[in-house]
């Protein structure tokens, strides 16, 4: 790791940059030479199945002793029991590519809604045995979304629906202890959405970050503030290539540097900051690199700059990593934006939360999110609770502190948009305390 | 049976002729769609003058030909507890299975591996290639 040297305000003191143990955990997420040979999705929700039916089966006898566990197929009609299976929620508004074929094109809306929960949407609960449509009112299908898989307690109707009596899900996984705070106080900065190339994007207010993180702004006060800082994470959406180039013509030779312009920008800057401490770069959905779920880490030959630096790591997204032990869990917000379109919350932090209590990262992959059909695993699910969740492109800052029945204890926070509120996430590593830090560059204050 | 000869004079592989036209010597095999193995009753644009039926004792003999092994494997490909099949080799789907805590038949990972010569299990799924 390299030790960063900054120079103190006039006097000649020199004042050395915190390090933090650094171990990058996202080998699960990396597609190590798969290669893709016409499989289907069926692959990924069996071995989601098998993973949470196991689990569940576990969790089940402390939940209700007594009762039966069935598969779909083996319900009896007024027998109560169990069973385990995914849930499927059948939504009236979900865009279907097949409305395109349909007679009645008038019905379809041309402006697409932002959420497509509607009062008629239901539940059904399926594993490889059958399906079942779920009743009652326990369940309120707006909370739960296409892929999760739940344990439920109920009976058979005579109409052949399942009237749910109770329910139950993994709840938060078991975390490794936290290990024991340190005296010293240590930094994680967190941004996202940066969005370099976008007409939202002000150079100055990046180049104020970096440059105050770096330690180059500020009396010695700052700066020894700013020493304190160990690790940089760029959680997704850093450029934002103009929509109107990708249409697939080709493009004239004087226009092929508005492609590339903006990755040379996020270079430069990230060769100020990889030069100063240790930076990881999460792909988002409008980075360069590939649509479906995981996303592998961002090219380094996009960064012929910083990526000179061993400080600089390309990561994948979700990404998993551990500081200092302290594990870290993160995604650029593809999975809480579709959790957002298709289930409805309080906020942002709930629909976090719900994913930890689901135990699955992305619960909507396969079905709204595309995702790779891996054929033996599925990569999403968090088998370890982190100490810190984090997500980034969201609207704005928001953070909470998730208590669980096992005494666990996870810091949620939702990054903002750095382009459109100009605010930075810092995290305290000594006591998982977060605040903002906020960048303007406008003249009135 | 004669359809032993036929078998040979045939030697159709599933995973060459995914829905195509196969390129296999005999004239016959090329004039069909869908691979099929030979010998099967009353097989359409069998060039062979003398259909296996008539060495049947009179009954049509509608399995294909395939061993008891092949038999075997189907069930594993058919079993609802290992998960789909297609997308998948037989072995790989045993050793997901395998990993995964299934105690898939130790014995069917043998008859995937040692597959050889003509008369060995084909090592993709039932369904490869007809779907």
């Amino acid at each position: 790791m390299k030790v960063d040297v900054e120079m103190g305000g006039g006097s000649p003191k020199l004042l050395e940059r915190k390090q933090a143990v650094y171990r990058n955990l996202d080998e699960r997420y990396e597609i190590h030479g798969e290669t893709y040979k016409g499989q289907q999705y069926s692959h990924i929700y069996f071995t989601r199945l098998h993973y949470m039916r196991n689990l569940l089966y576990s969790l089940v006898p402390k939940w209700k002793p007594n009762l039966p566990v069935n598969t779909v197929l083996g319900l009896e009609e007024e027998k109560e029991c169990i069973i385990v299976g995914t849930i499927y929620k059948h939504m009236k508004l979900k865009p279907s590519i097949l409305d395109e074929y349909s007679k009645e094109r008038s019905k379809v809306p041309l402006a697409k809604p932002h959420n497509f929960v509607h009062p008629d949407d239901h539940l059904i609960l399926e594993d490889e045995s059958g399906r079942v449509k779920l009743a009652g009112s326990l369940l309120d299908p707006s909370a739960f979304v296409t892929g999760i898989v739940v344990a439920v307690h109920g009976k058979e109707t005579s109409e052949g629906k399942f009237f749910v009596l109770d329910m139950l899900e993994a709840g938060l996984p078991p975390q490794i202890d936290q290990p024991p705070s340190s005296t010293e106080d240590k930094y994680v900065v967190f941004v996202s959405g940066l969005s370099i190339g976008s007409s939202t994007f002000n150079p100055l207010q990046f180049q104020l970050l970096v440059d105050h993180i770096t330690g180059h702004l500020g009396d010695e006060n700052e700066q020894t503030f700013a020493s304190q800082i160990v690790h940089f994470i760029i959680a997704g959406n850093s450029v934002q290539i103009l929509q109107g180039l990708l249409n697939g013509q080709t493009i004239a030779p004087r226009d092929q540097s508005t492609l590339t312009e903006p990755i040379k920008e996020l270079d430069i800057l990230l060769n100020q900051l990889a030069a100063a401490m240790p930076v990881d770069i999460m792909p988002g959905p409008s980075d360069p690199a590939n649509f479906s779920l995981p996303q592998q880490p961002l090219n380094r030959c996009l960064f012929p700059g910083a990526s000179a630096y061993n400080t600089f790591i390309s990561c994948t997204n979700p990404h998993q990593f551990e500081l200092d032990d302290i594990q870290f869990l993160g995604t650029s917000g593809q999975n809480i934006d579709d959790l957002f379109k298709y289930s409805e919350a309080k906020n942002k932090l709930e629909f976090m939360e719900r994913t930890l209590r689901w135990r699955h990262l992305v619960p909507t992959a396969p079905n709204t999110l595309g995702c790779y059909p891996f054929t033996d695993k599925d990569p999403f699910l968090v088998e370890s609770c982190p100490h810190v969740y984090f997500v980034g492109n969201q609207d704005k800052y928001e953070t909470t502190l998730l208590q669980g029945s096992d005494n666990q204890s996870v810091r949620l926070i939702c990054i903002p948009k750095f382009c459109e509120t100009g605010v930075a996430v810092m995290l305290n590593l000594r006591n998982l305390e977060c605040h903002s830090l906020s960048f303007s560059t406008g003249l009135n204050v | 049976m004669a359809s032993g000869d036929i078998k040979g004079f045939y030697r159709q592989k599933k995973k060459h002729q995914k829905g195509g036209i196969s390129k296999s010597v005999s004239a016959s095999a090329s004039k069909k769609k869908k691979p099929s193995k030979s010998g099967g009753g009353a097989t359409l644009g069998a060039t062979d003058p003398q259909t296996p039926a008539l060495f049947a004792h009179g009954a049509f003999d509608l399995t294909d030909d395939y061993g008891e092994d092949e038999e075997r494997l189907r069930q594993f490909d058919m079993d609802m507890r290992y998960g789909p099949c297609i997308g998948l080799t037989r072995l790989q789907r045993w050793e997901r299975a395998s990993s995964m805590g299934l105690h898939p038949p130790a014995d069917l990972r043998n008859l995937l591996t040692r597959a050889s010569g003509p008369k060995s299990p084909d090592l993709e799924c039932l369904w490869e290639g007809r779907v």
